[in-house]
């Protein structure tokens, strides 16, 4: 009986972090929309929405990253967004947690490799859906929208790095 | 902050990727836009924007010239469509709606 408590405090403590992550990844993609980096190229965002995923990749926690990206994008859609929105960015957000998640199981590349390759994959299946919905025409803008992924990409990796880093020290989520 | 083996190996895919969708972009370039005259739903004439034409219609001339459109008369009664001036942007469009004309930039 009492190790069927320490299991449901465990889960109530999981639940708490995922729902204080998913909190803060949709305060994070408000945040950004005040951003105005428009004007470098219309579209172009930091994504740093998506570095609290990033950074339960970092603690190996890859179920914990697909439920909380998941439920960040269906509520932002929720509550800012439309179907459509909806649309492009839960394609572009599972496929580029997807790459993610299988980069992750190689010791090979650090939270930066991975945070562009997820950028650059995001951006990828974006404009794939794009020409589904607008047309051939937008593919004209996927160079510009890949080199934006990978400035933007390293700048959310190399800050889940240095966020990852700080949270060891106070909580045991990184085991 | 290290940079490991594999993240050289994204920034090395991610630049490969830039410079296939940089040349399919050009690839899939269509150059210039063309000028679309429609007379009573009809498709009248159809050309590159660049190409210097007058069309005359029924009750309309139109003059397509240093790759801009506009209605040069008209003998409607508002001449809403003479005032409109030059368009060159494409899904731009100039109409007459006394004499069915339609003039539109693809």
């Amino acid at each position: 009986m009492f190790a069927e408590q320490g299991n449901n405090r465990n889960r109530v403590k999981k639940l708490c972090f995922y729902s204080v992550l998913t909190a803060t990844a949709i305060i994070f993609g408000f945040v950004e929309s005040l951003i105005p980096l428009s004007f470098i190229a219309p579209g172009i965002k930091l994504g740093l929405a998506n570095s609290v995923a990033l950074i339960c990749l970092v603690a190996k926690d890859i179920k914990g990253a697909f439920l909380v990206n998941i439920s960040r994008i269906l509520l932002s859609a929720l509550l800012f967004g439309s179907p459509f929105s909806l649309l492009f960015s839960i394609c572009a957000g599972m496929a580029s947690l997807l790459v993610c998640s299988l980069l992750i199981r190689s010791d090979s590349f650090s939270i930066i490799g991975i945070s562009i390759a997820g950028a650059v994959v995001h951006n990828i299946i974006q404009t794939v859906v794009a020409i589904f919905v607008v047309g051939v025409g937008v593919l004209y803008y996927l160079p510009f929208l890949i080199i934006s992924a990978v400035v933007s990409g390293a700048v959310i990796g190399i800050i889940v790095m240095i966020v990852s880093k700080r949270m060891k020290k106070i909580t045991r989520f990184f085991g | 902050m290290k940079l490991k083996k594999g993240d050289i190996i994204v920034i090395i895919v991610s630049a490969v990727l830039l410079l296939i969708s940089f040349f399919i972009g050009l690839a899939i370039k269509k150059d210039g836009k063309t000028v679309k005259i429609y007379e009573d739903n009809k498709l009248i004439y159809e050309g590159s924007l660049t190409k210097q034409k007058t069309v005359k219609l029924a009750h309309n001339t139109v003059n397509i010239e240093d790759g801009k459109v506009c209605m040069k008369k008209s003998d409607c009664k508002n001449q809403i469509c003479v005032h409109k001036g030059k368009i060159s942007n494409s899904r731009e469009c100039i109409v007459c709606l006394p004499n069915k004309v339609i003039i539109e930039i693809e």
